[in-house]
């Protein structure tokens, strides 16, 4: 190999590492085995293989009431992006704790919305960005019916900034495994029971405040 | 002699005590903690608590103020950076919920 051949393989490896270097540290979901008693990361492949063996999402993911100090009214609801937590504000410094997915890398925002309108089995319109994307959303441009199928579940809680709709939804999944994970464009999703619970439980109206570290704050905050 | 022996065998309890004890003790968490993730931001009431904290001190309508970062600094304490109505600050909240400081960052 001639010098300059190795001056340039050595100058593309330092350019990589250094890109490397730059490029943000992406939060990793870890899961307690109180099995092994080991902490493991908790990606798709692992959350697909946990849900087909115990046909529900780990513990911490599961609906429980939790102690929460807090001045929100009951029936705030707080997302916590980066713990993949929704919360639904009680009486007396409680709430009740759902595990959520997220929106993937680029996908996540924050801000204080109010929930606009809620549906049942709703119609999912893709928005034109992700039709011009992704081919699967292309085939629905035109809507695709609610039903266990349809990406938005069995309810859907449509999050609006004053009287504009932010196109953002909670909603339910035909992916339950997908709790704890970034994977969405941007919606919180949640299992089909979980959101059936939460739509039964709030007023149209609530407030949501949604907490995501590093995303874009969604105008109005 | 005898003595010294029984002191001994009292110290050496005492140690057995103490490990039979460590060995019985888990540091597992809870079921409701048993997830994580390798950012670790301050919990949502926390970070909530920040936000009304200074919503007070700033004078800012409390809807206006929203924690956009945090990070532990160590076991008991988190920093939590707002945007209070476009203005940057920093609140500095420990683990039972107290404010320690609400300063413009």
């Amino acid at each position: 190999m001639t010098d300059r051949r190795k001056l340039l393989k050595t100058g593309a490896l330092l350019f990589g590492v250094s890109l490397l270097a730059a490029l943000p540290a992406v939060a990793q979901t870890q899961v307690y085995d109180p099995k092994t008693r080991k902490w493991g990361n908790y990606d798709k492949t692992e959350a697909y293989k946990y849900w087909r063996k115990n046909k529900q999402v780990p513990p911490a993911f599961r609906r429980q009431v939790v102690r929460f100090r807090t001045a929100e009214q009951p029936g705030t609801i707080i997302i916590d992006g980066n713990q993949h937590f929704l919360y639904l504000v009680q009486p007396n410094q409680t709430a009740i704790r759902y595990g959520i997915g997220v929106g993937r890398e680029g996908f996540g925002w924050a801000g204080i919305v109010r929930v606009g309108r809620v549906a049942e089995w709703p119609t999912w319109t893709p928005p034109a960005e992700m039709v011009a994307r992704d081919p699967k959303a292309a085939k629905w441009a035109g809507g695709q019916p609610g039903g266990p199928d349809n990406p938005l579940g069995a309810r859907a809680l449509y999050l609006y900034e004053g009287d504009h709709d932010t196109i953002y939804r909670i909603h339910g999944t035909p992916e339950p495994w997908t709790m704890g994970l970034n994977v969405s464009s941007g919606c919180i999703r949640m299992v089909n029971d979980d959101i059936i619970d939460l739509h039964s439980r709030i007023q149209v109206g609530a407030k949501v405040i949604v907490l995501m570290q590093g995303a874009a704050l969604y105008k109005g905050v | 002699m005898r003595g010294r022996n029984q002191k001994a065998s009292m110290v050496v309890a005492a140690l057995a005590a103490t490990l039979g004890v460590s060995a019985c003790q888990s540091n597992a968490p809870t079921e409701d903690q048993m997830s994580r993730t390798t950012l670790e931001t301050a919990p949502a009431e926390l970070q909530l608590m920040c936000a009304n904290a200074a919503a007070a001190q700033s004078g800012t309508e409390s809807s206006k103020v929203l924690p956009v970062s945090s990070r532990k600094v160590d076991s008991n304490n988190y920093v939590v950076d707002l945007n209070a109505n476009g203005k940057p600050m920093s609140c500095n909240v420990d683990a039972t919920g107290t404010t320690v400081s609400v300063n413009p960052a």
